[in-house]
């Protein structure tokens, strides 16, 4: 997996690229620790360019929610398609993680 | 109707001396496959890859029909290369690999390709079979060959231990050559796929408290039609409707 932040006005956003399994946890320490140190309260993670998502990668896309949410930030997953999508809605993410299309 | 199996019917070496294929070949008596030769495929039988380069086997021309059973047999004896060959010779597909070669080669996605190549089948539904079979295979690599833990809770912490000891095993040889198999074959209307590890085993826990881990068995059972773990969970089976 591979990242791209780019800070807007109201909120930053990180385009995920590739695969997101459990060989990616050196690289969600990484943006975490970035999202942690900018300063938009709207930690948006755009997921249209993320081609394959697993249960592994679910659980580390919590741990950024519980860590914004720990710092008083909102985590957001936006415009996930295809397999990423499916998996969100398989895991019911929603309930817990702020989802938008 | 059952479909016709496409069972192995020669015998390929990549990165393999020709000494040794020569004598395994003796011994499975599974013709050498030599270019220009069919072997057999012509009605529809696969062709067993031995690796012994595991960089090579990377190139997805390794991956496609006639190749349908993989064995790389760094660490094997003859013996136990044979006996590989005859589990494989119960399935359509069938992998033998290293915990790192299982993970480098993201075997999941090889392995749907050769069932879709095998038994066409809707985007979707190939994309919810890749996960299953993902989730059973890095449960095999990650808690059952190196044992080790999910991430308990929802810490930066608990990713960093995570991370610090699948780092850790994947490095020491002692668990990160331990062997991945996966078996699949197409029965009337369904498609079994096995994924077995080398670990201690793994009881299905009756409750499970979610951290960042837990939920890969439950995708797969959301997903495939009927799960079931033997071997004392070191082999999860698993049946997709077709």
């Amino acid at each position: 997996m591979d990242y791209g932040i780019e800070d807007k006005e109201q909120e930053t956003l990180v385009r995920l690229r590739g695969r997101l399994t459990f060989n990616d946890h050196a690289k969600l320490r990484a943006l975490i620790r970035e999202m942690l140190q900018n300063k938009a309260k709207r930690q948006v993670l755009d997921l249209s360019t993320l081609e394959f998502v697993d249960s592994a990668g679910i659980g580390m896309l919590l741990i950024a929610r519980e860590e914004m949410a720990n710092a008083d930030k909102q985590l957001v997953l936006r415009s996930a398609a295809g397999q990423v999508k499916r998996v969100l809605t398989v895991a019911q993410l929603n309930k817990i993680v702020t989802i938008e299309d | 109707m059952v479909p016709s199996p496409t069972r192995v019917a020669a015998l390929q070496g990549l990165g393999v001396p020709t000494d040794r294929l020569d004598r395994l070949s003796a011994a499975l008596r599974l013709p050498p496959r030599r270019p220009g030769s069919p072997a057999g495929e012509e009605f529809g039988a696969s062709v067993l890859l031995l690796v012994g380069d595991d960089a090579a086997v990377e190139a997805p021309e390794f991956w496609r029909r006639p190749y349908g059973a993989w064995i790389e047999i760094a660490g094997l004896s003859d013996d136990q290369i044979v006996e590989a060959a005859r589990r494989a010779a119960h399935a359509d597909l069938f992998a033998c690999v290293t915990t790192v070669s299982a993970n480098r080669l993201h075997l999941a996605g090889r392995i749907l390709n050769g069932l879709a190549a095998l038994h066409p089948m809707p985007e979707a539904q190939r994309d919810d079979m890749e996960l299953a079979l993902h989730e059973a295979i890095s449960n095999a690599v990650v808690h059952g060959n190196l044992q080790v833990e999910g991430m308990k809770g929802l810490s930066v912490e608990a990713l960093e231990r995570f991370s610090h000891d699948l780092a850790a095993r994947m490095a020491d040889p002692a668990f990160a050559d331990r062997r991945i198999e996966v078996a699949a074959w197409l029965e009337s209307a369904a498609a079994v796929v096995e994924v077995a590890d080398e670990g201690t085993g793994f009881a299905r826990p009756e409750r499970i408290d979610y951290g960042a881990s837990g939920r890969g068995l439950d995708l797969i059972a959301a997903i495939a039609e009927e799960l079931q773990l033997l071997d004392g969970g070191r082999r999860i089976r698993m049946r997709f409707p077709l």
